[in-house]
């Protein structure tokens, strides 16, 4: 055995949990993430998780929808909704040999309602499928050499990856618990997986990730790096001093075609005042998480398709930078 | 700074007693709750915000810092500072919600052993975040408890943050439907249903899955599970009781909604479905806040002129002669200009992101549409808050 090194880069993983707070931009991040490694010759899946399915569209012009089993969106790359009603009929009739009747059974009404309320093992049947995917073979070699999950918002992520462990503690015995206890192990080999937080640069986010960061390492899962989304560029250089107090010095009618210094003095304001609020808490999440930051820039429109995403992966894949103290 | 109209339009929007803040987590539902109800104060009521999870800032704010499920009153001396006048006043609780739910558990079981048993059960542990909407529904459960004192004339509600953020809409209705199914009787009594249950087939398919659940997990589990639900079947009808009165609560008479929303792509794409689920719900949709929006210093539109460069030039002399000797004036005009003109590109983009969704919004006349504009700093005091909460309530047109 080697002793333990410098983890691998990114692209190095086998499997990479993209989470952070809603809203953060985690199908961004995991789609740039999927479209670097493409690049790259891996080849990769993505995966999502719950009822609605946005990469594909991220990732291709006119794909088609994410669906179960896995389907191509675009050489190299490939697609899956993990369905958990799907995943279970499959669960079960690989492993009782009941498929046939594990699918009439889950679309039974009354089974259906018992699944839909009780608790745990959707994430437990969705992360035993991303394991079985990591597990597939062809031709000598991994199916995939990358799979990135879209995996839930914060609130439910962190239960998220806490299922296996609960499950283990609460299973006594029996073949769900010998599986539970390798999907377990693959989640915390910080040589095959990241879980890779991303986080806004607002209050609430930057005190989420932080609270994630704690949590994902009290579960002794891989966290190496934050991404910081939606950073804004600073507006004026330093060189300049403080424009926006001398615009305001400026007579109104100094320059009759622009607007008036003090709607200039306004608009600088503004966007430094953004720029500022950025960096303090980039800087925050650096110092409390203790985790070097990768920072993505802010971009008005968001994401509109493909071409967007493609401008963003080179930025992901940069080795991510500490803060300096 | 000008405080314009009178009582008018603020009594129109407290005219509900009760106001529900709707919209996906990140555009401020939190921050724009807390300053409707701060406006609610000053205009005379005794008003509670309910919050879930705020910002330090606006807790602290808010005298959050040390509270907990049980209104307190903001100190009158604070309230006076920001406007409220005499016999007003502003609460503030923040839910608990797995302690809400703890609690309905806690008042709804018939004894103390079945109490006991449900609150140790290990599925239980698990249950509160996941038993059909349960931690949503005990958030409106608690807004209908706090809804029966007499002690508040407008109650602001924060819901929590969601995926699929009316949730806590559905969640009676889920949780009823749940204790109901066929399936938790059959748990509860497997011998005693097996006469009633017609559908032979569904038993019989639904014994060999609960067998396969069986060699998959060991016994504990289903144990554990049936367990619960028979301690959970006693309270069925109570909870059926409580959530058709939230129900109730929430579609009549005294329940407005008010949906918040951000400018960026997604959150409004995601208002326009929220939008078209209130309908369906048929909850009343008093008006739509658009917050932090790019708005124009000054009001108005952007210019979307090319700046001449003798313009440019002008204002380079111009900043030369009140900055000190050396300064890069010339460099520094360019710079203000290129800034001003990119805030315009993002005006303009509020603008054109928010558009299609005011048109929808205020279309029939009956609903408001306000736009408070993004703020250099995270609310983080009272001032900034009523200034937000007047703008909300129509009261004043700028920050």
């Amino acid at each position: 055995m080697r002793a333990p090194v410098e983890p691998p880069p990114l692209l190095g993983r086998r499997l990479v949990l993209v989470t952070g707070k809603g809203g953060t931009g985690k199908s961004t991040l995991a789609a740039a993430l999927a479209s670097a490694a493409v690049d790259r010759g891996l080849r990769v899946l993505v995966a999502e998780l719950g009822r609605d399915s946005v990469l594909p569209r991220l990732l291709a012009l006119h794909p088609p929808r994410a669906d179960y089993p896995e389907r191509e969106i675009r050489p190299g790359l490939f697609a899956i909704r993990i369905d958990p009603f799907e995943a279970l009929a499959e669960y079960l009739g690989l492993e009782i040999g009941m498929r046939g009747l594990a699918r009439r059974l889950l679309a039974n009404r009354g089974f259906r309602q018992l699944l839909e309320a009780a608790p745990g093992w959707r994430e437990l049947i969705e992360l035993g499928k991303v394991w079985h995917l990591e597990q597939m073979r062809e031709g000598g070699r991994p199916r995939f050499d990358l799979i990135v999950v879209d995996a839930p918002a914060t609130g439910h992520g962190l239960s998220f990856l806490d299922v296996p462990r609960v499950v283990i503690s609460a299973v006594r015995a029996g073949p769900l618990r010998h599986h539970t206890e390798q999907v377990e192990a693959l989640l915390h080999d910080a040589a095959r997986t990241l879980v890779l937080p991303v986080s806004l640069a607002e209050e609430l986010p930057a005190r989420e990730t932080c609270a994630l960061v704690a949590r994902v390492r009290e579960l002794g899962l891989p966290v190496d790096r934050v991404v910081v989304n939606g950073l804004r560029a600073r507006p004026v250089s330093t060189s300049l001093g403080d424009l926006a107090a001398l615009l305001e010095r400026v007579p109104r009618d100094a320059a009759a075609g622009l607007p008036a210094p003090s709607v200039l003095a306004a608009c600088v304001r503004a966007q430094s005042e953004r720029h500022a609020l950025g960096e303090h808490y980039r800087r925050e999440i650096a110092e409390r998480t203790g985790l070097p930051i990768v920072p993505l820039p802010y971009l008005p429109d968001g994401i509109r398709g493909p071409q967007d995403i493609a401008a963003l992966a080179e930025s992901v894949l940069a080795e991510p930078r500490a803060e300096a103290a | 700074m000008s405080a314009t109209g009178g009582a008018g339009a603020n009594d129109d929007l407290f005219a509900r007693r009760i106001l529900v803040c709707v919209g996906c987590g990140g555009v401020g539902k939190t921050t724009v709750a807390a300053a409707i109800a701060l406006e609610a104060a000053r205009s005379g009521r005794r008003a509670l915000v309910i919050t879930i999870d705020p910002a330090r800032r606006l807790a602290d704010a808010l005298g959050l810092a040390a509270l907990g499920d049980e209104p307190a009153a903001l100190p009158p001396e604070r309230l006076a500072q920001a406007g409220v006048p005499e016999g007003a006043s502003l609460s503030a609780a923040m839910l608990d919600q797995k302690r809400t739910f703890d609690g309905l558990v806690e008042r709804l079981a018939p004894d103390r052993v079945t109490r006991e048993r449900i609150l140790s059960n290990p599925i239980y542990q698990h249950v509160s975040d996941a038993l059909a909407g349960s931690v949503e529904y005990s958030a409106m459960e608690r807004v209908y408890e706090l809804s029966q004192r007499p002690d508040f004339d407008s109650i602001v509600v924060d819901t929590p943050p969601a995926q699929h953020a009316l949730d806590f809409l559905e969640a009676p209705q889920r949780l009823i439907e749940f204790l109901d199914s066929r399936l938790v009787h059959l748990l509860i009594h497997p011998a005693l249903s097996a006469g009633r249950l017609g559908a032979r087939w569904f038993q019989r398919g639904t014994q060999l899955g609960l067998r396969a659940i069986e060699r998959l997990t060991g016994m504990g589990f289903l144990e554990d599970l049936s367990e619960f639900l028979l301690a959970f079947e006693g309270m069925a009808g109570g909870f059926r009781q409580r959530a058709e009165r939230v129900r109730a609560l929430l579609r009549g008479g005294n329940a407005g909604f008010v949906l918040v929303a951000g400018p960026e792509r997604e959150s409004v794409a995601q208002a326009q479905e929220f939008l078209a689920r209130l309908e369906s719900f048929e909850v009343e949709l008093r008006g739509v806040v658009a917050n932090r929006v790019r708005l124009w210093p000054g009001g108005g539109e952007p210019p979307d002129a090319e700046p001449r460069s003798e313009d440019v030039d002008a204002l380079a002399r111009a900043l030369a002669t009140v900055a000190p000797q050396g300064y890069p004036a010339e460099a520094a005009a360019r710079a203000a200009v290129a800034c001003a003109a990119g805030y315009a590109a993002l005006v303009r983009r509020d603008a054109r992101a928010l558009h299609a969704l005011h048109q929808r919004a205020v279309a029939g006349g009956r609903r408001f549409w306000r736009a408070v504009p993004e703020l250099p700093q995270d609310v983080g005091d009272l001032t900034t808050l009523a200034r937000v909460g007047a703008l909300v309530a129509g009261r004043q047109e700028t920050v």
